[in-house]
């Protein structure tokens, strides 16, 4: 939606500023020769976003924060008039203004609850109370832009394609193809200041058919030669099945973040390392094996995803333990180890998928174990814990824990499904 | 003043206790912890991993057998979001090499790599020089590689071996057991060739403290641990 209403604008105006979701700011400024005037500048963006499915609303005023605040506030088209700002801004709650909530409480102390009283303070006893930030925040609550509009342009499309003379059915003359227009489109993002955090791929082939893949970079990066070498490994891991016979390569574009971020701080690793080594880690055990694990929204045992891995960003705090990797002994105290829930918390070793298991009964109590992976007698065992959900959809599930300790001092964790018994994990 | 109990860290963990050994895994050298299961040598490593990820540090677990269970790790007090979990699905080749790989990515402050229920066969059928290889590779970087697997397989190419054994299982119930509680087991560090920490090793009777740097410093430790880990 944000680049539907960045077009509509940008159609009226050259400068047009993002300002977040659902919200674009303009510049009117010179604009009256082409529509007429302000009010029909409105009205031709309303009408604008309308043939594009969006109900908008414009404010027109003399600042930011005005506008923000009269579009937000009317229907339709809503002007402020030339220096009124403050009056139109001045019964305004105080936030609109986005306070650190520190600061909110500290004028709320004051009994400053609108834009006008912040407005109407003393300038001077304000930065005596507040810093620099007391007369800043007193200028934008009269209605003053401390800023001049940051323009946005549309990102042009990275895409390159070629066609075959003739059918390619070998590997090779596909992945110099592919290295030859990641080239081109690398130079173009070095000339913009742009890396590329994912590329995506089509492979016509020669049945009209279409072989599609992509690369995702866990950091991104701009080096045509890496980027050929990550192709590749990409598209031996799964190659078109097929004569090739045209070749589209897209990249998705993205400003990076400077390696370091001060001078005393850490610097980020190499972005061309850390992807070579996770697209190589991902073609050897496959996309699905590897990734952050999130715990999912759910009752059912295991209930885990795996989301992709993001680059590595540097310790936030800076030291010299921290930067040489290591921590020292006296930073778990006071906080428990690690800073987590239960430092000294028992692991559950899963066995994926369950292992079958032969359990003996003695009085609806396991008595003896027989399995692939663990067998002995029970001596001593806790249960059942019955678990079950989603009854209410097409895979419900239900089973009886117990946790039981065999002869040799080995606790696990044995499960019944209603039908046979499984050897769920080890405790370690 | 009496803190609540439990603001208080449970028995045995502190400067000189646990904590003491979990920092004193060496960066830029492998590491190992050896013992049966429910022994506490995993809870050992996801304690490890705790401590590097709630710090802002990356984790990677090389999963040989796929058991590294997530809801464990985050009742343990690891931040999931710094973990790059990498399933090996039982294959020994591929958890080798991703360990490998891992070690020579910059990024990552520990990679943990479990052989887990592997058979014995055929872990013992990998050569020494992985592991020396291994050694090599994480030599002079910042991060601690870590090997947890029932029995000693890297040999020399250990810096620190952390042997798990253990004590009881402890349950809750009157009569008859109602709810597993946790178990009891005994750390014990079984080789130290660089000596990671002052605090790591207590100060023999009649002894000062130790240089770390100092000859004395070096070989086979002393230290032992009891730890109560709690279900």
């Amino acid at each position: 939606m944000s680049q539907a209403l960045l077009e509509v604008a940008l159609a009226h105006s050259p400068r047009v500023e993002e300002a977040g979701p659902g919200l674009v700011y303009l510049d009117a400024a010179g604009l009256e020769g082409l529509f007429g005037g302000e009010r029909q500048l409105g009205e031709g963006l309303c009408a604008a976003a309308a043939a594009r499915g969006l109900n908008v609303r414009v404010g027109i005023a003399g600042s930011r924060l005005g506008a923000r605040v009269a579009a937000r506030s009317g229907g339709g088209v809503t002007i402020v008039q030339p220096a009124e700002d403050a009056a139109y801004l001045a019964p305004a709650p105080l936030a609109l203004l986005d306070l650190p909530e520190e600061m909110a409480a500290r004028l709320d102390r004051w009994g400053i609850r609108t834009l006008g009283e912040l407005a109407a303070l003393p300038p001077a006893a304000l930065f005596e109370r507040l810093g620099s930030e007391g007369p800043r925040l007193q200028r934008l609550a009269r209605g003053e832009d401390l800023r001049p509009l940051i323009p946005w342009a549309p990102a042009p499309p990275f895409e390159e394609s070629a066609e075959c003379e003739w059918g390619l059915d070998t590997l090779e003359p596909v992945t110099m193809l592919l290295a030859d227009l990641a080239e081109k489109i690398c130079a173009r993002l070095v000339r913009r200041g742009l890396s590329a955090d994912g590329f995506e791929w089509i492979c016509r082939l020669a049945g009209r058919s279409l072989h599609e893949g992509s690369l995702a970079l866990a950091a991104p990066m701009s080096e045509a030669s890496a980027i050929a070498a990550l192709l590749r490994v990409a598209l031996e891991s799964r190659p078109p099945q097929g004569v090739v016979e045209a070749v589209t390569l897209k990249a998705h574009p993205q400003r990076v973040a400077p390696a370091q971020d001060s001078l005393t701080g850490r610097s980020r690793p190499s972005p061309r390392l850390v992807t070579a080594a996770l697209t190589r880690l991902t073609a050897l055990v496959g996309a699905r094996q590897l990734g952050i694990p999130a715990l999912l929204d759910s009752h059912r045992p295991d209930a885990v995803r795996l989301d992709p891995f993001h680059h590595p960003h540097p310790n936030p705090l800076p030291g010299r333990e921290r930067e040489s990797g290591s921590l020292s002994p006296s930073e778990g105290e006071g906080r428990g180890e690690g800073g987590g829930k239960n430092p000294a918390a028992l692991v559950l070793r899963r066995l994926r998928p369950p292992c079958p298991a032969h359990v003996t009964l003695t009085s609806g109590r396991p008595v003896h174990l027989r399995s692939a992976a663990l067998a002995g007698r029970i001596v001593t065992g806790a249960g059942p814990w019955r678990a079950s959900g989603e009854w209410w959809t097409g895979g419900p599930w239900a089973r009886d824990e117990w946790d039981v300790e065999l002869a040799d001092g080995t606790v696990c964790r044995l499960i019944h499904d209603g039908s046979a018994w499984f050897l769920d994990g080890i405790y370690d | 003043m009496t803190l609540p109990s439990e603001s208080l860290p449970p028995p045995g963990w502190g400067a000189r206790g646990i904590d003491g050994l979990l920092g004193a895994f060496p960066p830029g050298q492998l590491s190992e912890i050896v013992g049966p299961w429910s022994s506490g040598g995993s809870s050992l490593l996801l304690a490890l991993i705790a401590r590097v990820t709630t710090s802002g540090g990356k984790a990677a677990v090389v999963d040989g057998t796929d058991a590294f269970d997530p809801f464990s790790a985050a009742a343990a007090g690891v931040d999931l979001s710094g973990v790059l979990w990498v399933k090996c699905g039982g294959r020994l080749d591929p958890a080798c090499r991703a360990a490998d790989l891992l070690v020579r990515c910059p990024g990552f402050v520990l990679v943990a790599m479990d052989l887990g229920e592997l058979p014995l066969r055929r872990r013992q059928s990998l050569p020494s020089s992985l592991w020396l290889r291994l050694r090599r590779a994480v030599e002079g970087s910042p991060t601690i590689l870590v090997l947890r697997a029932p029995q000693r397989l890297a040999g020399s190419a250990a810096a620190l071996v952390v042997s798990a054994r253990r004590l009881e299982a402890r349950w809750m119930g009157a009569s008859q057991p109602t709810r597993f509680a946790g178990l009891s087991s005994e750390l014990r560090l079984l080789r130290a060739r660089i000596f990671p920490h002052p605090n790591l090793l207590p100060p023999l009777e009649g002894e000062g403290t130790r240089n770390p740097l100092s000859p004395l410093g070096r070989g086979q430790g002393e230290g032992c641990w009891t730890i109560e880990w709690r279900s």
